[in-house]
Protein backbone atom coordinates (compact mmCIF):
# COMPACT_ATOMS: atom_id res chain seq x y z
CA UNK A 1 0.00 0.00 0.00
CA UNK A 2 2.50 2.53 1.37
CA UNK A 3 5.11 1.27 -1.73
CA UNK A 4 2.17 2.45 -4.51
CA UNK A 5 1.84 5.53 -2.45
CA UNK A 6 5.63 6.14 -3.19
CA UNK A 7 5.39 5.08 -7.06
CA UNK A 8 3.01 7.59 -7.60
CA UNK A 9 4.72 10.41 -5.86
CA UNK A 10 7.82 9.41 -8.09
CA UNK A 11 5.75 9.60 -11.25
CA UNK A 12 4.74 12.52 -10.06
CA UNK A 13 7.80 13.41 -9.38
CA UNK A 14 9.59 12.41 -12.62
CA UNK A 15 6.74 13.69 -15.00
CA UNK A 16 7.03 17.02 -13.63
CA UNK A 17 10.80 17.18 -14.10
CA UNK A 18 10.36 16.09 -17.70
CA UNK A 19 7.53 18.96 -18.45
CA UNK A 20 9.48 21.34 -16.44
CA UNK A 21 12.63 20.83 -18.65
CA UNK A 22 11.08 20.86 -21.82
CA UNK A 23 9.07 23.90 -20.95
CA UNK A 24 12.45 25.61 -20.35
CA UNK A 25 14.06 24.75 -22.98
CA UNK A 26 17.42 24.13 -24.41
CA UNK A 27 20.62 25.98 -22.27
CA UNK A 28 21.85 28.35 -24.78
CA UNK A 29 25.52 28.06 -23.20
CA UNK A 30 25.37 25.52 -25.67
CA UNK A 31 26.33 27.55 -28.79
CA UNK A 32 25.56 24.28 -31.37
CA UNK A 33 21.58 25.35 -30.30
CA UNK A 34 21.39 28.99 -30.58
CA UNK A 35 24.30 31.95 -30.84
CA UNK A 36 24.31 33.35 -27.66
CA UNK A 37 24.34 37.56 -26.96
CA UNK A 38 27.17 39.51 -27.27
CA UNK A 39 30.00 39.92 -24.44
CA UNK A 40 28.61 42.80 -23.64
CA UNK A 41 25.13 41.88 -23.36
CA UNK A 42 25.96 38.75 -21.13
CA UNK A 43 28.08 40.67 -18.49
CA UNK A 44 26.28 40.61 -15.40
CA UNK A 45 23.77 43.59 -15.13
CA UNK A 46 24.39 46.19 -12.02
CA UNK A 47 22.36 48.97 -12.95
CA UNK A 48 24.59 50.06 -15.96
CA UNK A 49 27.97 49.78 -14.14
CA UNK A 50 30.06 46.82 -14.65
CA UNK A 51 31.39 44.38 -12.06
CA UNK A 52 35.28 44.52 -10.52
CA UNK A 53 34.82 41.39 -9.23
CA UNK A 54 33.52 37.65 -9.42
CA UNK A 55 29.72 36.92 -8.44
CA UNK A 56 31.34 33.79 -6.31
CA UNK A 57 33.36 35.62 -4.35
CA UNK A 58 34.38 34.61 -0.82
CA UNK A 59 31.52 35.63 1.40
CA UNK A 60 31.03 36.34 4.77
CA UNK A 61 27.71 34.08 5.53
CA UNK A 62 26.32 36.36 8.98
CA UNK A 63 23.86 33.86 9.38
CA UNK A 64 26.06 31.28 10.51
CA UNK A 65 24.72 31.20 13.89
CA UNK A 66 21.16 30.84 13.13
CA UNK A 67 22.25 27.83 10.78
CA UNK A 68 23.61 26.00 13.72
CA UNK A 69 20.24 26.88 15.83
CA UNK A 70 18.00 25.93 12.65
CA UNK A 71 19.95 22.56 13.14
CA UNK A 72 19.31 22.21 16.64
CA UNK A 73 15.63 22.79 16.02
CA UNK A 74 15.73 20.41 13.09
CA UNK A 75 17.10 17.43 14.91
CA UNK A 76 14.52 17.89 17.42
CA UNK A 77 12.06 17.63 14.74
CA UNK A 78 12.97 14.24 14.42
CA UNK A 79 12.03 13.29 17.62
CA UNK A 80 9.08 15.21 17.52
CA UNK A 81 7.61 12.99 14.42
CA UNK A 82 7.40 10.48 16.66
CA UNK A 83 6.18 12.19 19.50
CA UNK A 84 3.09 13.70 17.92
CA UNK A 85 1.69 10.16 16.79
CA UNK A 86 2.16 8.75 20.32
CA UNK A 87 1.13 12.15 22.21
CA UNK A 88 -2.52 11.72 22.69
CA UNK A 89 -1.70 7.53 24.05
CA UNK A 90 1.19 9.00 26.74
CA UNK A 91 -1.07 12.03 27.91
CA UNK A 92 0.22 14.71 30.14
CA UNK A 93 3.59 13.09 30.63
CA UNK A 94 4.46 13.64 27.02
CA UNK A 95 3.63 17.11 26.76
CA UNK A 96 5.79 18.24 30.10
CA UNK A 97 8.64 15.86 28.39
CA UNK A 98 8.36 17.87 25.04
CA UNK A 99 7.91 20.92 26.87
CA UNK A 100 11.30 20.29 28.67
CA UNK A 101 12.61 20.21 25.74
CA UNK A 102 11.52 23.01 24.28
CA UNK A 103 12.15 25.35 26.93
CA UNK A 104 15.94 23.64 26.67
CA UNK A 105 15.94 25.06 23.22
CA UNK A 106 14.45 27.98 24.03
CA UNK A 107 17.48 29.19 26.19
CA UNK A 108 19.38 28.84 23.41
CA UNK A 109 17.22 31.56 20.98
CA UNK A 110 17.58 33.96 23.67
CA UNK A 111 21.22 33.28 23.90
CA UNK A 112 20.95 33.87 20.71
CA UNK A 113 19.11 36.90 20.89
CA UNK A 114 21.35 38.55 23.85
CA UNK A 115 24.25 37.96 21.54
CA UNK A 116 22.74 39.47 18.87
CA UNK A 117 22.11 36.53 16.66
CA UNK A 118 19.06 37.74 15.02
CA UNK A 119 20.28 41.02 14.25
CA UNK A 120 20.72 41.90 10.67
CA UNK A 121 24.57 42.77 10.27
CA UNK B 1 -0.04 0.91 -11.72
CA UNK B 2 -2.61 2.01 -13.48
CA UNK B 3 -4.41 3.44 -10.27
CA UNK B 4 -0.48 5.57 -10.04
CA UNK B 5 -0.60 6.58 -13.47
CA UNK B 6 -4.68 8.31 -13.25
CA UNK B 7 -3.43 9.44 -10.11
CA UNK B 8 -0.22 11.11 -11.16
CA UNK B 9 -1.85 12.57 -14.79
CA UNK B 10 -4.83 14.59 -11.95
CA UNK B 11 -1.91 16.04 -10.34
CA UNK B 12 -0.13 17.29 -13.42
CA UNK B 13 -3.89 19.07 -14.29
CA UNK B 14 -4.31 20.06 -11.06
CA UNK B 15 -0.96 21.56 -11.39
CA UNK B 16 -1.68 23.56 -14.85
CA UNK B 17 -5.32 24.48 -13.65
CA UNK B 18 -3.62 25.96 -10.45
CA UNK B 19 -1.15 28.21 -12.48
CA UNK B 20 -3.80 29.91 -14.11
CA UNK B 21 -6.08 30.40 -11.12
CA UNK B 22 -3.16 32.01 -9.36
CA UNK B 23 -2.78 34.38 -12.24
CA UNK B 24 -6.46 35.24 -12.46
CA UNK B 25 -6.60 35.62 -9.21
CA UNK B 26 -3.65 37.60 -8.68
CA UNK B 27 -4.85 40.48 -11.56
CA UNK B 28 -8.57 40.16 -10.27
CA UNK B 29 -7.34 41.33 -6.90
CA UNK B 30 -4.42 43.95 -8.81
CA UNK B 31 -8.39 45.61 -10.69
CA UNK B 32 -10.43 45.81 -7.83
CA UNK B 33 -7.59 47.12 -5.63
CA UNK B 34 -7.14 49.53 -8.72
CA UNK B 35 -3.79 48.81 -9.56
CA UNK B 36 -2.36 49.85 -12.46
CA UNK B 37 -1.22 47.03 -15.42
CA UNK B 38 -3.10 43.61 -14.16
CA UNK B 39 -4.90 43.45 -17.45
CA UNK B 40 -8.11 41.42 -18.43
CA UNK B 41 -7.52 38.20 -15.40
CA UNK B 42 -8.40 36.18 -17.70
CA UNK B 43 -6.29 36.21 -21.21
CA UNK B 44 -3.64 38.58 -19.69
CA UNK B 45 -1.92 35.38 -18.17
CA UNK B 46 -1.83 33.85 -21.37
CA UNK B 47 -0.48 36.94 -23.32
CA UNK B 48 2.68 37.35 -20.02
CA UNK B 49 3.32 33.12 -20.51
CA UNK B 50 3.60 33.67 -24.55
CA UNK B 51 5.78 36.43 -24.47
CA UNK B 52 7.92 34.64 -21.75
CA UNK B 53 7.76 31.93 -24.39
CA UNK B 54 9.07 33.59 -27.26
CA UNK B 55 11.80 36.05 -25.50
CA UNK B 56 15.31 35.06 -25.91
CA UNK B 57 16.71 33.32 -23.04
CA UNK B 58 19.72 35.74 -20.98
CA UNK B 59 23.24 33.99 -20.18
CA UNK B 60 25.91 35.73 -18.25
CA UNK B 61 29.49 35.46 -19.15
CA UNK B 62 30.79 32.47 -17.00
CA UNK B 63 27.16 30.71 -15.52
CA UNK B 64 27.00 27.38 -13.57
CA UNK B 65 25.03 26.62 -16.65
CA UNK B 66 23.62 22.90 -15.70
CA UNK B 67 22.36 24.43 -12.26
CA UNK B 68 20.92 27.61 -13.83
CA UNK B 69 18.83 24.90 -16.35
CA UNK B 70 17.72 22.83 -13.50
CA UNK B 71 16.78 25.38 -10.33
CA UNK B 72 13.52 26.48 -11.95
CA UNK B 73 12.71 22.73 -12.61
CA UNK B 74 13.50 21.04 -9.56
CA UNK B 75 11.37 23.74 -7.63
CA UNK B 76 8.38 23.18 -10.14
CA UNK B 77 9.18 19.51 -9.43
CA UNK B 78 9.24 19.47 -5.57
CA UNK B 79 5.72 21.95 -5.61
CA UNK B 80 4.05 19.41 -7.62
CA UNK B 81 4.91 16.60 -4.95
CA UNK B 82 3.71 19.16 -2.12
CA UNK B 83 0.89 19.25 -4.15
CA UNK B 84 0.59 15.72 -4.80
CA UNK B 85 0.12 15.07 -0.71
CA UNK B 86 -3.23 17.01 -0.78
CA UNK B 87 -6.22 14.74 -0.15
CA UNK B 88 -8.74 16.09 -2.57
CA UNK B 89 -11.78 13.92 -0.87
CA UNK B 90 -12.04 10.75 0.97
CA UNK B 91 -11.16 8.34 -1.76
CA UNK B 92 -9.14 10.89 -3.88
CA UNK B 93 -5.74 11.00 -2.60
CA UNK B 94 -3.01 11.11 -5.13
CA UNK B 95 -0.24 10.01 -2.45
CA UNK B 96 -1.58 8.87 0.89
CA UNK B 97 1.77 8.45 2.83
CA UNK B 98 1.38 7.48 6.56
CA UNK B 99 4.90 10.35 6.64
CA UNK B 100 2.69 12.87 4.85
CA UNK B 101 3.76 15.71 7.34
CA UNK B 102 7.31 14.66 7.07
CA UNK B 103 7.51 14.61 3.45
CA UNK B 104 6.19 17.83 3.58
CA UNK B 105 8.56 18.98 6.03
CA UNK B 106 11.67 17.59 3.82
CA UNK B 107 10.38 19.50 0.66
CA UNK B 108 10.33 22.99 2.55
CA UNK B 109 14.46 23.23 2.83
CA UNK B 110 14.52 21.24 -0.43
CA UNK B 111 13.28 24.24 -1.77
CA UNK B 112 15.13 27.02 0.32
CA UNK B 113 18.38 24.92 -1.33
CA UNK B 114 16.59 25.52 -4.94
CA UNK B 115 16.10 28.83 -4.33
CA UNK B 116 19.91 29.38 -3.44
CA UNK B 117 20.44 27.42 -6.42
CA UNK B 118 19.14 29.45 -8.97
CA UNK B 119 20.39 32.72 -7.32
CA UNK B 120 24.09 31.03 -7.38
CA UNK B 121 23.92 29.39 -10.82
CA UNK B 122 23.75 32.77 -12.58
CA UNK B 123 27.36 33.87 -11.49
CA UNK B 124 25.78 37.64 -11.06
CA UNK B 125 25.54 39.69 -7.97
CA UNK B 126 22.43 40.61 -7.36
CA UNK B 127 20.76 37.33 -7.87
CA UNK B 128 23.60 36.09 -5.77
CA UNK B 129 22.55 38.79 -3.15
CA UNK B 130 18.79 37.58 -3.63
CA UNK B 131 20.12 33.77 -2.85
CA UNK B 132 21.74 34.72 0.59
CA UNK B 133 19.10 37.30 1.56
CA UNK B 134 16.79 34.25 1.04
CA UNK B 135 18.81 31.88 2.72
CA UNK B 136 19.08 33.54 5.88
CA UNK B 137 15.72 34.73 5.93
CA UNK B 138 14.01 31.17 5.10
CA UNK B 139 16.00 30.13 7.77
CA UNK B 140 14.34 31.83 10.05
CA UNK B 141 10.92 31.04 8.89
CA UNK B 142 10.67 27.21 8.02
CA UNK B 143 11.01 25.92 11.41
CA UNK B 144 7.57 27.82 12.47
CA UNK B 145 5.45 25.62 9.55
CA UNK B 146 6.97 22.64 11.23
CA UNK B 147 5.72 23.03 14.56
CA UNK B 148 2.21 23.96 13.14
CA UNK B 149 2.30 21.26 10.97
CA UNK B 150 3.22 18.55 14.57
CA UNK B 151 0.41 20.94 16.14
CA UNK B 152 -2.34 19.54 13.94
CA UNK B 153 -1.05 15.95 13.58
CA UNK B 154 -1.52 15.46 17.87
CA UNK B 155 -5.14 15.39 17.49
CA UNK B 156 -4.89 13.57 14.30
CA UNK B 157 -2.52 10.60 15.72
CA UNK B 158 -0.77 10.55 12.45
CA UNK B 159 1.15 12.10 10.15
CA UNK B 160 -0.96 11.52 7.40
CA UNK B 161 -2.91 14.00 6.29
CA UNK B 162 -5.75 12.25 5.33
CA UNK B 163 -5.79 11.53 9.03
CA UNK B 164 -5.85 15.12 10.13
CA UNK B 165 -8.75 15.74 8.07
CA UNK B 166 -10.90 12.99 9.75
CA UNK B 167 -9.78 14.34 13.32
CA UNK B 168 -11.42 17.44 12.35
CA UNK B 169 -15.32 15.95 12.02
CA UNK B 170 -15.75 17.50 15.20
CA UNK B 171 -13.98 21.02 15.15
CA UNK B 172 -11.88 22.65 12.58
CA UNK B 173 -8.44 22.94 13.86
CA UNK B 174 -9.02 26.82 12.55
CA UNK B 175 -10.70 26.88 15.98
CA UNK B 176 -8.80 24.52 17.73
CA UNK B 177 -5.45 25.60 17.22
CA UNK B 178 -6.27 30.23 15.98
CA UNK B 179 -2.51 30.44 15.68
CA UNK B 180 -1.69 27.58 12.80
CA UNK B 181 -2.95 29.36 9.60
CA UNK B 182 -1.92 32.47 9.64
CA UNK B 183 1.37 31.14 10.93
CA UNK B 184 1.69 28.93 8.31
CA UNK B 185 0.17 31.05 5.17
CA UNK B 186 3.25 33.83 6.39
CA UNK B 187 5.63 30.87 5.70
CA UNK B 188 3.55 29.56 2.52
CA UNK B 189 4.38 33.51 1.24
CA UNK B 190 7.71 33.12 2.32
CA UNK B 191 9.07 29.79 0.75
CA UNK B 192 7.14 31.18 -3.31
CA UNK B 193 8.41 34.80 -1.82
CA UNK B 194 5.27 36.07 -3.07
CA UNK B 195 4.45 39.60 -1.52
CA UNK B 196 5.71 40.74 1.77
CA UNK B 197 7.28 37.92 1.97
CA UNK B 198 9.44 38.50 -1.39
CA UNK B 199 12.86 38.24 -0.43
CA UNK B 200 14.56 36.30 -3.28
CA UNK B 201 13.00 37.94 -6.39
CA UNK B 202 12.08 41.56 -4.99
CA UNK B 203 12.45 44.73 -7.58
CA UNK B 204 14.60 45.95 -4.96
CA UNK B 205 17.18 43.70 -6.06
CA UNK B 206 16.10 44.35 -9.79
CA UNK B 207 14.64 40.83 -9.90
CA UNK B 208 16.96 38.82 -7.10
CA UNK B 209 17.63 35.42 -8.51
CA UNK B 210 15.95 35.51 -11.26
CA UNK B 211 17.24 38.98 -12.50
CA UNK B 212 19.17 37.74 -15.30
CA UNK B 213 17.04 34.78 -16.24
CA UNK B 214 14.35 35.47 -19.14
CA UNK B 215 11.99 33.30 -21.87
CA UNK B 216 10.93 30.08 -20.59
CA UNK B 217 13.52 29.58 -17.76
CA UNK B 218 11.80 32.66 -16.46
CA UNK B 219 8.29 31.07 -16.78
CA UNK B 220 8.97 27.69 -15.17
CA UNK B 221 10.23 29.65 -12.32
CA UNK B 222 7.00 32.03 -12.17
CA UNK B 223 5.38 28.93 -12.46
CA UNK B 224 6.74 26.45 -9.69
CA UNK B 225 6.30 29.88 -7.30
CA UNK B 226 2.88 29.71 -8.44
CA UNK B 227 2.11 25.42 -7.75
CA UNK B 228 3.93 26.32 -4.34
CA UNK B 229 1.56 28.74 -3.59
CA UNK B 230 -1.60 26.31 -4.59
CA UNK B 231 0.60 23.87 -2.34
CA UNK B 232 0.83 25.89 0.45
CA UNK B 233 -2.83 26.70 0.20
CA UNK B 234 -4.76 23.30 -0.31
CA UNK B 235 -2.28 22.03 2.46
CA UNK B 236 -3.71 24.99 4.49
CA UNK B 237 -7.07 24.00 3.73
CA UNK B 238 -6.59 20.40 4.74
CA UNK B 239 -4.43 20.75 8.17
CA UNK B 240 -6.51 23.80 9.51
CA UNK B 241 -10.25 23.68 7.14
CA UNK B 242 -11.46 20.42 7.68
CA UNK B 243 -10.18 19.38 4.09
CA UNK B 244 -13.12 17.60 2.27
CA UNK B 245 -15.77 17.89 5.21
CA UNK B 246 -18.72 19.83 4.64
CA UNK B 247 -22.49 19.48 4.58
CA UNK B 248 -24.48 18.73 1.36
CA UNK B 249 -22.07 19.30 -1.40
CA UNK B 250 -19.38 16.30 -2.24
CA UNK B 251 -16.47 16.53 -0.29
CA UNK B 252 -13.87 17.66 -3.67
CA UNK B 253 -16.33 20.93 -4.19
CA UNK B 254 -15.99 21.53 -0.65
CA UNK B 255 -11.66 20.91 -0.81
CA UNK B 256 -11.72 22.93 -4.10
CA UNK B 257 -13.27 25.95 -2.06
CA UNK B 258 -11.65 26.07 0.74
CA UNK B 259 -8.53 25.96 -0.94
CA UNK B 260 -9.91 28.96 -3.65
CA UNK B 261 -10.53 30.68 -0.52
CA UNK B 262 -7.17 30.53 1.70
CA UNK B 263 -5.24 31.06 -1.94
CA UNK B 264 -7.55 34.24 -2.57
CA UNK B 265 -6.52 35.22 0.96
CA UNK B 266 -2.82 35.05 0.01
CA UNK B 267 -2.81 36.93 -3.08
CA UNK B 268 -5.04 39.68 -1.16
CA UNK B 269 -1.98 39.94 1.22
CA UNK B 270 0.53 39.56 -1.34
CA UNK B 271 -1.61 42.64 -2.99
CA UNK B 272 -2.12 44.33 0.17
CA UNK B 273 1.01 44.46 2.19
CA UNK B 274 3.95 46.19 0.98
CA UNK B 275 7.27 43.83 1.45
CA UNK B 276 8.66 43.70 5.18
CA UNK B 277 12.08 45.05 5.73
CA UNK B 278 14.30 42.10 5.82
CA UNK B 279 16.50 43.30 8.45
CA UNK B 280 13.55 43.64 10.85
CA UNK B 281 11.91 40.79 9.48
CA UNK B 282 14.59 38.03 10.62
CA UNK B 283 14.37 39.45 14.05
CA UNK B 284 9.97 39.10 13.86
CA UNK B 285 10.53 35.53 12.93
CA UNK B 286 12.94 34.57 15.68
CA UNK B 287 11.62 36.20 18.69
CA UNK B 288 7.96 36.57 17.88
CA UNK B 289 6.62 34.04 14.81
CA UNK B 290 9.06 31.13 16.58
CA UNK B 291 7.96 31.56 20.07
CA UNK B 292 4.50 32.03 18.87
CA UNK B 293 4.48 28.39 17.11
CA UNK B 294 5.69 27.01 20.36
CA UNK B 295 2.64 28.85 21.65
CA UNK B 296 0.66 26.95 19.09
CA UNK B 297 1.89 23.59 19.89
CA UNK B 298 1.65 23.47 23.73
CA UNK B 299 -2.26 25.14 23.05
CA UNK B 300 -2.55 22.24 20.20
CA UNK B 301 -1.21 19.67 23.14
CA UNK B 302 -3.45 20.89 25.79
CA UNK B 303 -6.69 20.42 23.48
CA UNK B 304 -5.65 17.42 22.32
CA UNK B 305 -5.44 15.88 25.82
CA UNK B 306 -8.69 13.49 26.12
Amino acid sequence: MELTELLTLLIIGLLTFAVGLWLSGRPITKPQYRAAPPWPQRAPFLGGGSPENHAWNRFHARYYPMTLLLIAFEMEMMFMYPWAVVYVAEGMKALVEMGMFLAILSVGIIYGWREGAFKWQ
Amino acid sequence: MTASLTNALLVMAILAIGVYLVAIINRAWANALGHSGAGNPFTAPFYSAASLWVAPANTTEAPDAMAWHLAPVLYLTLAAMGLALVPWSQNLVPVDLTTGIVLWGALEPLATVVIFLHGWSANAHLSMLGAYRYVSLGLSYLLVSMFVLIGVALPAESLQFSAVVESQAGLWNVIRQPLGLPLFLLVGLGISFWGPLNFADSNDLAGGTSSESSGRARLVWQAGRAVMLVAFSAIGATAFLGGWLGPVLPGFVWMILKTMVVLAMALLLGQLIPRFSPDRFLTIAWVLLLPLAFVDLVWAGLEALP
